[in-house]
This record gives structure tokens, C-alpha cells and sequence, in this order.
């Protein structure tokens, strides 16, 4: 099997799995008990919280360990908007982010969606047009279907200078992009273990210190008040581990992008229309494939063992076509409908890349056959 | 038929394509599941709505449970315009219409050979009950399912050669009874599942709501006898078709039955059951499923599913036929299909004018 869809989730390393083995046999008590038992979970879930602080230059006081990126997203956006009158965000957000601007544009905030035509980010002095005090934006680092890079360092300049509030998913952005926090000026910052090997139920929300965060949940006070429910340590014990493997990833990404290129230049040969361009990270190559319906070619390739996908992953089994490339391409719907999202990581290698061009000739060529 | 590879099953998520894809597994074949999304039920609360998110898990369990690939492809778009709104244009028009055949014929087998051919398969499988036998003359010919009761031929009268060179019906020998046996002893998780309904997205059988969900106005008018005297008033043409009883709310003077509807005017014409027996009836837009007959002869024809079928004499004309049956039929149907048989043999198959 080949697995070309690292932008969905991530296979478990080693060490991660070896972690969370070891977790799952000590740590299975509630670590807010202040017995022996408790106690044991909570020196794992605080080293937890360490490592992803020291993967992003935060400090771990200020890490709201989260069920995962999506309630990261919610928690990071909903918990900071009280107070704002306005909310900035792009036109591209995953659905985590999409959703919730939805719900307080509902509760009476004025919403404005910037583009991302044709996969470019808008620039800062487009984003700085909208900002002022009591405007809060709320926006993605990188797109989870493109790969597009957002100049977050300097919004985020732009939003001091308007004394805005910023919001950053770095969901996709965490393995992909060097992430310090100290210096990045946001004041909020959502993340995600799935996509960096970590187990899909944890995630995290940095919250810049002294700013109030609300909880999405009612419940106790774990978490410092910011998120209730008995902390689910095995989760972050795994977060932690993939973590502390940040660096290895990063530097794979040479390697990583030069893999993607050579797909992606077969793929080009071979007729598919490329839906984004740079500014964009070396892990994803999104592209639409006329005279194929995404889901379909999807299929096709899976029963050829490739495994990639149409975007974000949806539950119903039914796919719906990309609202991502259906922004980015208001003209030309045929492009959503027709969307694949090829995705790399660190453990795909040059033989996995090989066979998978063998696999998409093999069956493209079906479709005039 | 050509050598068999890997084979498409088609998916609903009741208990046929279930059972079918159970027997091809067992008989070793390499296959791969699909299931059509098709509509998305609206305004409709019963278990059995079609494309229910229960029915894509039903067929995802039982994939799951055969250890085989299964899909789901959105076919929404071509159902709406090959299927749904041909539907309600003509309950406009007066007729009443069979889905089943055109959505067998355009949107699931045709759109399924096409993702068979995507996915190397060579052959797809459904849960019909109906049979497949080469002829003579190597062509394929298309027979009745073993189960009378069950039996689905008559909707299939409209596949090309070329379709029914790709088909298998692995139920086609096999009755509704036997099948659940076939389940259960194979463990299908849905072995026990209710029958679906037959108008698979009016489940609740109420066209005129129906149509008027999606949008489309049915014309109110009077009900009338056949010397023009005003009887009453109806809600909808939608609601009526020929040889009905029920629902015309006439108080006295007899049982009425619907005899003919006129989309213009959107009269409903009542009378005598006597009435509504006639011994002939055209076809369009026929179908001949091994070539068109070259001169007139002697078959049974079915005028609607659940029609037992009766001797006639059939003459292929232009792109129809004409029946002339042995004995008058109550309430030949305008829009019904007309399928031709000669013994258990769909010979061909049209849509009554």
C-alpha cells in the first residue's frame, strides 16, 4: 500500500506508538487525583504538554491541551471573540474554522471572507484594509487541500498595528513550517497531533498570556478553567512523542518537496490541470484531472493500493466537491468535481512515488480506452 | 461471456445486492462494491426512504463483513434529470410514469459499466431477480427470475446487448426465501432487512406532495363522467391514475373508477369499472432486447409490474409495437412500461401511448 494522503492523517512512528504502550500501561488514572495513580498520569501528561510547547517556542502555561485540532479551532475562536465586533477570515478555511466564523457571524458579527483566488493569499495591506480595534481575524496558515502558505508573520504585524486580534490553524501548518510563537505575534494558535504522526484525538490551543479564553464546554476546571473533562493523557502522551519529532520532519522537507515535484510533473504530462502554486509547502500537490470525477479516480487508485483523496475528509462517505477549489476557482467548477489531493510526508520515499506514477498512467488511461 | 476478472457489485444495502455480493464472493470472485447515491430524501420520515445514510452503512457492513473495497459515488445530478424530473413532467401530463426503467437503463447500469471499465472491472453484478441465457444465435437473451413473485425482468427490457454482455444476476435462479437462507448461513449482516419500497424516493406513495416538494405545481380541477357532468374536485392530477378507486372522494351514486386524465383541462375522468377494459394498446420508444422481431406474432404482455401478463398479438411498427390482446385488460396505462414475453423471454419492451 502506498499512503499518499499525509494531509488527512499520519502514520504512527515508532516512538509515538512506543510511548503511548508505555502510557497506556501507567497512565491510566484520572491526573486530576492527587494520589500515587494520579500523580503518575499527570507527570505524563504535563511532559506531554512540554514537548508540544517547545515544538511551537511556547511556554507549556500557556498550552490548552485539546479532544483535537477541530475543538483547538472552536476553542481558539469562539473562546477569544467575546468583545469583538468584526471577524476577518478567508474564503478557504477548513471547515473547524469555516464553521465556527458561521456561528458567531450568526450571533451578529459582521463577517468578511477574503479570496484566495487561483491559490494566492491575500496580501497583507488587503487584510490591513479590513482591521481596527474590536476586529479579530481568524485564519489558516496553510491550506489542508493546497498547501497554500498565508504570510501569517505578517498579518500578524499588520494586526498589531490595527490592535486586531488573530487567531491562526496552524493544524496543517505544525511539521510542515518552522512555528514560534514567541515571535509570531498572533494571539492564539490551534494545532493538531494527527498531522504531525500523533493520534487524531489531540490537539492543542496556544493562548497568548493574560488574554481570557472561554470554554467552548461546561464542565470542571480542568485545564486552568479553558477546557473541562478529565484530560485524555494516553492522547497527549502521543501528541508529545510526535512532537519531539518535529525536527526530523522538518528536515525531511527537501527530500519531501522533490518527491512531490516529480508526481506532480508526471502527472502535469499526463494531462491533469494544476490547481496551486507557490507560495505553498513541498508536501501537497492538488490538481484536477478533466473527464474524472474525483471521488471516482480516488477509487480507482485505491483498488490500484494508492491511497490519496478528493480534500478534507468527510464522515457521511459521500464527497462532496472541494469548497476550497471551488473558491479558488469561482469560473471553473469543473475543478472541485474533478480534485485530487496528493500528499506526502516524511516516510514516503522515492519507490512509493515510482509506483504510484505506474498506478495514475495505468489508470488514466482508462478513460479513453 | 468474456473471461470474468473483477467484478462491480452494485450496493443498494438491502438484502439482494447483499446476498448477491455474498454467493460471487463465495464463489471466490475478486470484487469490489458501489454504491449509488442518488437523492436525498426530503420531508420524508419512514425507515425505507431511499439513499438513507442507514442504507450506505448497511452496504459498507456487509462489505466490511466480505472483506471487499466499497465506494460511494454521487450520482445525484443524473438521477434528477434522467429520473426524478422526467417523473414529475409526466404525472403532468396526465400518465403514469415507470423510473425504474429509465433509472436502470441511463443512470445506474450505464453509469456503472462506465465505472466498471475505470476500475478494471469486466463484469457488474446486481441483485435482480432475472436471468441471463446465450442463444443460438450468440446473442444474450433476458428470462424471467426463478421467483415468479419477485421476478424483475420487466424493468431490465430496456439494456442494450452491450450492457447485459457485462451483467450478472446472481439471484436470477434463486427465490426471495432462498436468498435469506443464502444470507444468513453466509452471515450478511442485513439478511433480515425489510423489502424496500418500490417507488424507491415517493416512499410514502404520495406523488402529488412529492411533486409539490420539489417544487413543481400539480393543476387542481374537477372530476368528471364521461358526459361532462362535474362530479367534484381534486387537489392535484398527480394523485390519479387510470383504473383508480380510492381517494376520489364522490359521495354515492356507485363505485367510480379514474378512466382518463386530461393534462390540459386537468379533468379527472371517473366511471364504470366495465369501462376501463380495453383490447389494445401502443407502444413507444421500444426496445427490442435481441433485435427487432421482422414480423407480427403471438406473446404475452405485461402492463405493468405487477401484471400476471396476457396473450396478445404483437406487430413491431416504427420505433413501437401494437398489442391486440386475446381478451380485453382493465386499465391499460398511459407511461406503464408494455413488456413482451415469449415464455419466460423479455422479447422487448415499450412505454404505452
Amino acid at each position: 500500500m502506498i499512503y499518499l494522503d499525509h494531509h488527512a492523517a499520519t502514520p504512527t512512528p515508532d516512538a509515538v506508538r512506543l510511548a503511548m504502550g508505555e502510557a497506556a500501561a501507567r497512565a491510566w488514572a484520572n491526573p486530576s487525583s492527587t494520589h500515587a495513580a494520579g500523580r503518575a498520569s499527570r507527570e505524563l501528561l504535563e511532559a506531554a504538554r512540554e514537548r508540544v510547547a517547545e515544538s511551537i517556542g511556547a511556554s507549556a502555561a500557556d498550552v490548552v491541551l485539546t479532544g483535537g485540532g477541530t475543538e483547538a479551532c472552536n476553542l481558539g475562536i469562539r473562546g477569544l471573540a467575546k468583545g469583538c465586533a468584526r471577524l476577518v477570515t478567508s474564503e478557504v478555511e477548513h471547515p473547524a474554522v469555516a464553521k465556527s466564523v458561521d456561528r458567531l457571524q450568526g450571533d451578529g458579527l459582521e463577517v468578511t471572507r477574503l479570496r484566495v483566488l487561483k491559490g494566492q493569499p491575500p496580501s497583507p495591506d488587503e487584510l490591513a484594509r479590513h482591521l481596527g480595534p474590536q476586529t479579530f481575524v481568524a485564519i489558516q496558515w496553510v491550506n489542508h487541500e493546497t498547501g497554500t502558505i498565508l504570510p501569517i508573520d505578517r498579518y500578524a504585524k499588520a494586526c498589531q498595528e490595527h490592535e486586531a486580534r488573530l487567531f491562526v490553524d496552524a493544524t496543517q501548518a505544525l511539521g510542515k513550517l518552522p512555528i514560534d510563537v514567541s515571535a509570531l505575534g498572533a494571539d492564539a494558535v490551534a494545532l493538531a497531533a494527527q498531522k504531525i504522526g500523533g493520534p487524531a484525538g489531540a490537539g492543542a490551543c496556544w493562548i497568548r498570556r493574560g488574554l481570557d479564553l472561554e470554554p467552548v464546554l461546561d464542565g470542571g476546571s480542568q485545564e486552568r478553567g479553558r477546557r473541562p473533562g478529565t484530560p485524555d493523557t494516553l492522547s497527549m502522551v502521543g501528541f508529545g512523542a510526535a512532537c519531539a519529532l518535529i525536527e526530523t520532519r522538518l528536515a525531511q522537507r527537501q527530500r519531501v518537496a522533490a518527491l512531490r515535484d516529480r508526481i506532480e510533473k508526471s502527472l502535469l504530462a499526463q494531462g491533469a490541470v494544476q490547481n496551486a502554486g507557490p507560495p505553498r509547502t513541498g508536501t501537497v500537490s492538488n490538481l484536477s484531472f478533466p473527464g474524472w470525477q474525483g471521488p471516482l479516480l480516488v477509487a480507482a487508485l485505491d483498488l490500484e493500493e494508492v491511497c490519496l483523496s478528493t480534500g478534507a475528509a468527510c464522515s457521511s462517505g459521500l464527497q462532496e466537491p472541494s469548497a476550497v477549489i471551488c473558491a479558488m476557482y469561482p469560473d471553473e467548477q469543473w475543478r472541485a468535481g474533478s480534485a485530487v489531493r496528493i500528499s506526502l510526508g516524511m516516510e514516503t520515499s522515492q519507490g512509493d512515488i515510482d509506483l504510484a506514477i505506474a498506478s495514475f498512467e495505468r489508470v488514466l488511461a482508462r478513460r479513453d480506452a | 461471456m468474456s473471461e470474468m476478472k473483477r467484478v462491480l457489485v452494485a450496493m443498494s444495502g438491502g438484502v439482494d445486492s447483499s446476498v448477491a455480493a455474498a454467493l460471487l464472493r463465495e464463489a471466490g470472485h475478486d470484487l469490489v462494491g458501489v454504491t449509488l447515491h442518488l437523492w436525498d430524501a426530503d420531508g420524508e420520515q419512514q425507515v425505507g426512504r431511499c439513499c438513507a445514510p442507514e442504507d450506505r452503512d448497511d452496504a459498507r457492513r456487509t462489505c466490511e463483513h466480505l472483506g471487499i473495497p466499497h465506494y460511494v459515488l454521487d450520482e445525484r445530478d443524473a438521477f434528477r434529470k434522467h429520473v426524478v424530473d422526467p417523473f414529475v413532467a409526466e404525472y403532468q401530463a396526465g400518465r403514469t410514469p415507470i423510473p425504474c426503467v429509465s433509472c436502470n437503463r441511463t443512470v445506474k447500469l450505464t453509469h456503472l459499466a462506465e465505472v466498471a471499465r475505470r476500475f478494471d472491472a469486466t463484469h457488474i453484478a446486481t441483485g435482480h431477480y432475472a436471468r441471463l441465457e446465450r442463444a443460438a444465435d450468440a446473442q444474450l437473451r433476458l428470462l424471467r427470475g426463478r421467483d415468479d413473485d419477485k421476478d424483475q425482468s420487466y424493468f431490465l427490457f430496456g439494456l442494450p446487448q452491450r450492457t447485459l454482455e457485462r451483467l450478472l444476476f446472481p439471484l436470477g435462479e434463486l427465490t426471495k426465501s432462498e436468498v435469506r437462507e443464502a444470507g444468513r448461513r453466509l452471515g450478511v449482516p442485513n439478511a433480515d432487512k425489510a423489502e424496500s419500497q418500490e417507488l424507491c424516493f415517493v416512499p410514502d406513495g404520495r406523488v402529488n406532495d412529492f411533486i409539490s416538494r420539489q417544487g413543481n405545481q400539480t393543476q387542481s380541477g374537477a372530476i368528471v363522467d364521461s358526459a361532462g357532468t362535474v362530479l367534484g374536485r381534486h387537489e392535484g392530477v398527480a394523485n390519479f391514475t387510470r383504473g383508480q378507486r380510492r381517494g376520489l372522494g364522490l359521495g354515492g351514486g356507485g363505485t367510480r373508477y379514474v378512466l382518463r386524465i386530461v393534462p390540459d383541462t386537468a379533468e379527472v375522468i371517473v366511471g364504470d369499472e366495465s369501462q376501463l377494459y380495453e383490447r389494445k394498446l401502443s407502444a413507444t420508444d421500444a426496445h427490442w432486447v435481441a433485435g427487432r422481431p421482422m414480423k407480427p406474432f403471438h406473446g404475452e404482455v405485461r402492463i405493468r409490474y405487477r401484471h400476471r401478463g396476457a396473450q396478445a398479438d404483437v406487430t413491431p411498427r416504427g420505433d413501437g409495437f401494437e398489442v391486440r390482446f386475446d381478451e380485453p385488460q382493465r386499465a391499460i396505462t398511459p407511461g406503464q412500461a408494455a413488456v413482451v414475453y415469449r415464455g419466460d423471454e423479455v422479447i422487448g419492451g415499450g412505454f404505452i401511448a
